[in-house]
């Protein structure tokens, strides 16, 4: 499993569990947000705090997942980004498609 | 800096664990160790090895069936497996060549010839996986089908080159093209459809034909705004069921080298690098758009630029700000700023020379390309 998760208030944590959110993780990570979706989770913050590098395949994954969720009324916050990721989410305009949280208990405790 | 292979080893005996550990580091190999079979499966998760050595006789998942698990698993079922072992007993070893196992060592080779066994089998591994890749490049070459430009376009007034290198040999997700409508516009592709390997290399040619169909409709409409040939890509991308699971990023730049202007949109990639030779100024040029395909309307823009002689620009893809640093993987846009700058005032023929690219060529961990353009005179 790639994520860990946990309810928190209204919302779904997903912790990666991985250093390296690459190629080698990024179906994994998919079919494991799907799975989450399906369930019927409508507030999933995915948190980034072990993350130290991610590639544009685990990118394509998380914005993929983005649109699944979208298509089925649920929304996904990401949390927990280091400074070059955060980067990178700002460089390529991620930032305008998700919201970003410093912390993702902090997201689930301002979730109205 | 090349990586050192990674190898995983499992065995029950934290002893045995720690002495081959130690003895194979020093072999300049990096090794992930596990006490179970269990306990490997967990540190799979996290990373890949290029080489799994494992003990037969474990307690609870035994070796065998740790290899039978993996072969159940097809991310796990291609990485070279060689058993570790103490047993002599020819049954033993042949029901594990029969697992796929491919090979084994006894524990008590000597190292010298154990880490020659590792070699020889990683090598072997290797050449076989190369020859398939060449005769699948082969067949991609007679479908005559390139991802990247086989000349560069001539344009009055400009220069106009790239540096493309694929992930690990592979073809991959980024693309290049230029479109010469006329003596007068060019269109200068660069897309990047996310993930690796033949996978996001399939694709590039459906986001690329879907790009040169946009440009030159528009372009017979007279519409010659790179704003909407972005959007009518993004329309069709997003209804699309084929590709619309697929994300790309794409960098479009119309060059109308008549009059030295460039109008230039982006979806979803890194910021164009523009040096302006007049006032010695480098500088990031932004847009707004979104992933192809990711949302109905992109939120494009259009950025136009006036250039004079001497200006150049720099469009790249991810690969070229990824770097492996001494705490890991990395990306930072500010080290091709950096690379590139003692470069500005030389020809690009340099810079593709230049450690920074030839360390890409070597250490690389993911497609990288560059496009250059120069105004000349």
């Amino acid at each position: 499993m790639i994520l860990e998760t946990n309810i928190y208030n209204k919302a779904l944590i997903a912790d990666i569990q991985v250093k390296e959110a690459n190629l080698t993780v990024s179906d994994n990570f998919k079919n494991e947000m799907a799975a989450l979706i399906d369930k019927g989770n409508k507030y999933i913050i995915v948190n980034f705090e072990k993350v130290m590098y991610v590639d544009s395949s685990f990118l394509g994954a998380l914005v993929s997942s983005l649109k699944y969720a979208i298509a089925n009324k649920a929304e996904i916050d990401v949390a927990g980004l280091n400074k070059d990721v955060a980067g990178l989410f700002q460089l390529i305009r991620l930032n305008k498609a998700f919201n970003i949280h410093a912390s993702a208990v902090e997201a689930a405790i301002n979730k109205s | 800096m090349a990586t050192s292979k990674k190898i995983l080893l499992v065995d029950d005996n934290p002893l045995v664990l720690e002495m081959m550990g130690r003895a194979l580091n020093k072999e300049g190999f990096y090794c992930m160790k596990a006490i179970s079979a269990d306990a490997a499966t967990e540190l799979l998760k996290q990373e890949r090895p290029d080489i799994i050595l494992s003990d037969y006789h474990m307690p609870d998942v035994d070796g065998f069936s740790f290899r039978q698990n993996l072969i159940a698993i097809p991310e796990y079922k291609d990485i070279p497996f060689m058993f570790l072992t103490s047993e002599e007993d020819n049954d033993l070893m042949l029901k594990g060549i029969n697992l796929e196992a491919v090979d084994y060592i006894l524990k008590d080779t000597p190292l010298p010839v154990v880490v020659s066994k590792i070699n020889n089998f990683l090598s072997t591994v290797r050449e076989q996986h190369e020859r398939t890749l060449k005769e699948l490049s082969v067949a991609a070459m007679a479908l005559n089908l390139h991802s990247v430009p086989q000349k560069l376009p001539v344009i009055n007034g400009f220069e106009v080159d790239f540096w493309h290198r694929s992930y690990q040999n592979y073809p991959g997700g980024d693309f290049i093209d230029f479109i010469t409508i006329d003596e007068r516009y060019t269109f200068i592709v660069l897309g990047d459809v996310m993930g690796k390997k033949w996978g996001a290399w399939y694709f590039s040619f459906g986001f690329l034909s879907y790009i040169r169909a946009a440009v030159r409709i528009c372009i017979s409409e007279g519409n010659f705004s790179t704003k909407n040939i972005l959007q009518k890509i993004n329309d069709v991308v997003y209804h699309d069921p084929v590709v619309n699971d697929v994300l790309s990023s794409l960098s479009l730049v119309m060059l109308d080298a008549a009059e030295s202007v460039i109008t230039y949109s982006g979806a979803g990639d890194l910021p164009l690098l523009y040096y302006n030779s007049v006032d010695g100024n480098l500088q990031q040029i932004g847009s707004s758009g979104m992933l192809l395909g990711m949302l109905q309307d992109g939120d494009f823009d259009e950025v136009t630029l006036k250039l004079n002689a001497g200006d150049r620009f720099f469009m790249f893809t991810d690969g070229i700000i990824d770097f492996e640093g001494t705490s890991g993987k990395k990306t930072d846009y500010n080290t091709f700023v950096e690379a590139v700058t003692p470069y500005l005032n030389r020809p690009f023929s340099e810079f593709k020379r230049s450690d920074f690219l030839q360390e890409k060529t070597t250490d690389h961990i993911d497609d990288c390309s560059l496009i250059y353009l120069q105004k000349t005179i």
